[in-house]
């Protein structure tokens, strides 16, 4: 491996970052998944390169990113069933107007 | 003559990709062009999975992050669809000619670069599969097991939360 181990981490944290900001910045409930995804990913590489580092024989880092595949999988199939429940009953996708469920 | 420097150079143009459209997803308006790049920066994933040597990894990214989550995300954006978002490729809509010119421009020499393909031999022992299906079917068989009913019950949860009670709604609606 020519490319060091800090190099897969440096761009893993920079995407997991992305995916903070975009989280937390914007307010279409679509794009949130998305970058929900994004920081998903970013984890599954930092998971990779540490297993591809140390994990000597059998991998075992590489086990996890299967599991985080599925979560990510059934997390966007329920999130978008929500959003799109939601949708139906207003019209907004917009997370700061979709407040009917708040106490 | 030595490849040393093949691995960065690659690693860098995924890097980028990653990175570059990881931040046009969060930074752009057209929500559709953001489920796009959003594919864009999980191929360039696999790519560094691939960079990694985790080629079973790579290839289940592409089949469910490229394939299906970026569809679902794509369905979702279409069902919920605001005004205001243009529409797309109206210029190549009208110019038949230069769409068919860029697209074989780009299409040709990749064919011909794929059909004159040698792959080396491949590595003894498998690449990475052995290990991970070792692993996955024995120490973390049960996890497996797990996350199965977990697939299963977010269908079903996804199902039934998007399915109308056509009934009740014609119902509301007379009222």
């Amino acid at each position: 491996m020519t490319v060091p181990l800090g190099a897969y981490i440096a761009v893993s944290a920079g995407l997991f970052f992305i995916g903070c900001a975009g989280v937390l910045v914007r307010r279409n409930a679509v794009v949130i998944l998305m970058c929900v995804e994004l920081m998903l990913n970013a984890a599954n590489l930092a998971l990779v390169a540490f297993s591809r580092r140390f994990g000597a024989v059998d991998q075992r880092g590489s086990v996890f990113v299967i599991f985080v595949f599925v979560i990510a999988a059934a997390e966007v199939a329920v999130g978008l069933a929500i959003v799109l429940s939601a949708y139906r009953n207003r019209p907004v996708i917009d997370v700061d107007e979709i407040h009917q469920m708040k106490g | 003559m030595s490849f040393d420097f093949v691995e960065p150079v690659v690693f860098a143009v995924l890097a980028f990709g990653v990175i570059g459209a990881g931040a046009a997803v969060v930074l752009l308006d057209r929500i559709t062009a953001s489920a796009l790049l959003m594919a864009l920066t999980f191929l360039c994933m696999a790519g560094m999975f691939v960079l990694l040597g985790a080629e079973t990894i790579a290839a289940f990214q592409v089949l469910i992050y490229v394939g299906a989550i970026t569809v679902l995300i794509l369905f979702g954006v279409q069902f919920t669809k605001q005004g205001g978002d243009r529409s797309y490729a109206l210029f190549f809509q009208k110019q038949y000619p230069l769409a068919a010119a860029l697209v074989a421009a780009v299409a040709i020499p990749v064919a011909l670069f794929a059909f004159s393909f040698t792959a080396p031999a491949p590595p003894p022992g498998g690449g990475d599969i052995r290990p991970l299906a070792t692993s996955v079917f024995t120490d973390y068989a049960f996890a497996f097991e797990v996350a199965s009913v977990l697939l299963l019950a977010a269908m079903v949860g996804a199902i039934v939360l998007t399915t109308r009670d056509e009934r009740a709604e014609a119902a509301r609606r007379r009222k």
